[in-house]
């Protein structure tokens, strides 16, 4: 599995079908795509063929397609409005060169923080997201739009009762533009949203000035594009992982998008990322190879080169059922059900992370307050396995208390003030043996704890600092220490 | 993992199962060793069997897919597990009728040389065919994984092709090199082999301390108790090694295996190959 010929050439029937599948489905999604970002459709169209062709050689996933993307494409529409195409290229180019360093320096196992809430608030904000962006196409539109529209999403939901054989989201492209044509609807079309690709892309230098200015205004879309990429597709790849049943190298991931987006850049398409619909739809029709990929990117372009002519007859009726089919499929709609279901923490996480994405139109927001807000409630839990329970012992002369469970800033309070320092007491035992001393917060309340009581004249024991918490109490701690006193005194 | 010395038999379902059971059998009574049947059962996951070409994203797609995958897959081992456990038993049954103490049989998921790997430890020889399952059609094919394993083991492997016979004649091919001089001292240690005549040839472009590197492996073998012949022969050694596997019915062959680092034989070729491709008995590979 692991040597080129395996992940090239085991499944080359599978692997050319799908890829031809997945060249269809991604067609209308790039050109759509260019429309949210503000851009020709042949930005979006020339960057899905040079993502995949790239990210086939360079990936980590073999069998995941990696094109334009809606999440990218939210990412960069202020800057497409105020700076133009070119810091665009630009950006994207510096968004390859960030994805290559995280993936370098292994920034892929930060995904350890991103919990299932989390994925799931992110798929449904992008899924809303795609949603709404095809509004403009929807609203203040005569009827006729709305009925293909309709009969679009039909074709597309029922054709595959009838065969299995052909995409129906195609089979919905063909009928809708005959109709329109036929018909002589004056309806939009895509040719109608600006220029798609007459010839083969070529290699550009984006055409900006090479100063910090640029760089002041390029490197904050860069980042969150780094961000949003790289989080969509690794959290792509573990959707296609778990399909398959096999692994894949997450490092070699980051470093492969960073490689599509340069490579990308240079061509004039905006920057892209793994989708996880299209990846999908890839495993569904039998892809798994990288031939899948490369066929993906390959067929795109010459579907759209040769006819391109019929390609700008598209009515955008058309691509708007198509895309409101990837944002149904994307959302998750046990999500629904689960908000009953699972810990009200877990809908909260999910819920903020919907809640901000949509209201930002930043991915990366939402996930950020998605990962912010999970750290905070499993703090918190975590908290509340802390008991301080206390005995007299020795006729009155000796108090042992008995902590149990987890010490860190979320209870340290809480910890100290488990203490009666008030008691009048000769010895004090502190039986820590069972407790869990996790950082410097904790060991300087128990700093304090030993201090406190020293104060009031009790001598202060503590027995049972298991490995854990000794090495915490050993490097911070001051109690046990000469001049412990005057160091709190110092204060 | 406890040192337990068997005799591991590697057995795909393929027709040449039955012998490499039959010699695997062979040693054990020889050896006296425990022999263990283990059957992988690889999954091919980067084989796409889905051919639903609709392309049509409906809701919740990714969680329907996933299970539909995942039912494949567990319809799939179930069917193997099966047949695979019926197929082992036969081969124990037949392991039993050829006098072995005790056979232990197994199926693992998962690839053949991460098994092998993890099962190197406690195992003294390993015995698999030469055609697997996939090169059953071939004739002179290898079996595809054979190299890529004994490459990776440390331990003894026979390999068998097809037709099974109690090796009468041994030959050890022998260059001096410290592979094939380790190779006799094993030779002479083991009691696979012991009181099989042996023919000890050295062929291909002399070495100056041949004559001497081949009178110690002689007299090394003499001492454990064998019948030895020497031959030092000029010529190209894979041609030599043949003539004198027909001329005198030899039916074990004993040789290094695979020296050379893997990129030379994928340049040059490897003997290894050469030999095992063109001989039709039993060759033991020593690493």
């Amino acid at each position: 599995m692991k040597s080129l010929h395996g992940e090239w050439f085991s499944n080359v029937r599978n692997d050319l079908l799908a890829g031809m599948v997945v060249a269809l489905a991604l067609i209308p999604e790039a050109i759509a795509f260019s429309i949210i970002a503000g851009v020709d459709p042949k930005v979006g169209l020339y960057a899905s063929f040079s993502i995949a062709v790239v990210i086939a050689f360079v990936g980590g996933r073999p069998g995941m397609i990696s094109a334009a993307t809606g999440a990218m494409a939210l990412v960069m529409v202020t800057l497409v409005k105020e700076h133009g195409l070119q810091y665009l290229l630009a950006a994207t180019v510096l968004t390859g060169i960030f994805q290559i360093i995280a993936g370098w320096v292994r920034l892929g196992v930060l995904m350890r923080f991103v919990s299932r809430s989390v994925v799931t608030g992110f798929v449904n904000a992008l899924a809303i997201l795609i949603f709404l962006a095809q509004m403009p196409e929807l609203i203040g539109v005569s009827w006729h739009v709305y009925a293909m529209t309709a009969a679009g999403l039909g074709i597309i939901y029922l054709f595959p009762y009838l065969t299995r054989a052909v995409p129906s989201p195609l089979v919905t492209i063909v009928v809708l533009t005959v109709v329109a044509l036929l018909l002589k609807l004056d309806i939009r079309t895509v040719g109608d949203m600006g220029a798609l690709p007459d010839s083969l892309p070529v290699f550009l230098i984006p055409d900006i000035p090479l100063n910090v200015e640029t760089l002041k205004i390029i490197l904050p879309y860069s980042l969150t594009l780094m961000v949003v990429g790289l989080l969509e597709s690794l959290m792509t790849a573990t959707i296609v992982d778990d399909l398959t049943d096999t692994r894949s190298d997450k490092n070699r991931e980051c470093v492969g998008q960073g490689v599509a987006n340069i490579a990308t850049g240079f061509i004039g398409g905006m920057a892209g990322c793994a989708m996880i619909g299209q990846s999908v739809i890839n495993v569904k029709s039998g892809g798994r190879g990288r031939l899948s990929t490369l066929a993906a990117g390959l067929f795109l372009l010459i579907l759209v080169v040769f006819l391109g002519d019929w390609v700008r007859q598209i009515p955008m009726a058309a691509l708007v059922a198509v895309m409101i089919m990837v944002s149904i499929g994307t959302f998750n709609w046990a999500s629904f059900r689960n908000l009953r279901d699972h810990p009200p923490s877990s809908s909260v996480v999910m819920v903020a992370t919907v809640v901000v994405t949509v209201a930002t139109h930043d991915l990366a927001k939402g996930v950020l307050t998605g990962v912010l807000l999970s750290g905070f409630f499993f703090a918190h839990k975590v908290g509340q396995i802390l008991r301080v329970g206390s005995l007299a012992e020795d006729e009155g002369r000796q108090r042992t208390y008995r902590v149990t469970g987890q010490v860190f800033f979320a209870t340290a309070d809480r910890f100290v003030n488990a203490f009666d320092f008030k008691e009048v007491i000769e010895r004090v035992r502190i039986d820590v043996s069972r407790a869990h001393f996790w950082d410097i917060t904790a060991v300087s309340a128990l700093d304090k704890v030993v201090l406190k009581f020293r104060r009031e004249g009790c001598e202060v024991e503590i027995i049972g600092l298991n490995e854990a918490s000794a090495t915490m109490v050993d490097k911070f701690g001051v109690h046990d220490k000469d001049g412990a006193g005057d160091l709190l005194l110092d204060h | 993992m406890k040192i337990e010395n068997k005799v591991l038999a590697c057995v795909d379902q393929s027709p040449f199962a039955d012998h490499v059971g039959d010699y695997a059998a062979w040693a054990a009574v020889r050896m006296d060793a425990p022999l263990e049947l283990l059957h992988v059962i690889e999954r091919h996951p980067e084989i796409g069997d889905t051919r639903d070409h609709s392309g049509a994203l409906t809701p919740n797609a990714q969680e329907h897919l996933l299970s539909e995958l995942s039912e494949q897959d567990e319809m799939y081992t179930r069917r193997s597990r099966e047949q695979g456990r019926v197929f082992l038993n036969r081969l124990r049954e037949r392991a039993l009728a050829a006098g072995v103490a005790s056979v232990d049989m197994r199926q693992r998921h998962g690839h053949l040389d991460e098994t092998l790997r993890d099962w190197e430890p406690g195992v003294r020889l390993f015995v698999l065919g030469r055609h697997g399952q996939s090169g059953a059609a071939g004739g002179q094919d290898m079996g595809s994984n054979v190299e890529r394993v004994v490459r990776m083991l440390q331990r003894p492997v026979l390999t068998v092709t097809e037709g099974f016979k109690p090796p009468q004649r041994v030959l050890i091919a022998f260059d001096g090199s410290a592979l094939t001089r380790r190779g006799v001292q094993m030779v002479a240690d083991s009691p696979l082999l012991r009181g099989l005549p042996i023919t000890l040839q050295m062929a291909g472009k002399l070495r100056q301390d041949g004559p001497r590197e081949i009178s110690w492996a002689a007299e090394t073998l003499t001492a454990a108790g064998f019948d030895v012949r020497q031959s030092i022969r000029d010529g190209e050694a894979e041609k030599v090694i043949l003539e004198t596997i027909a001329a005198e019915d030899v039916d074990l062959l004993v040789m290094g295996a695979y020296s050379h680092a893997r990129w030379r034989s994928l340049l040059f070729g490897s003997r290894t190959d050469t030999l095992l491709r063109a001989v039709r008995i039993p060759a033991l590979l020593l690493r």
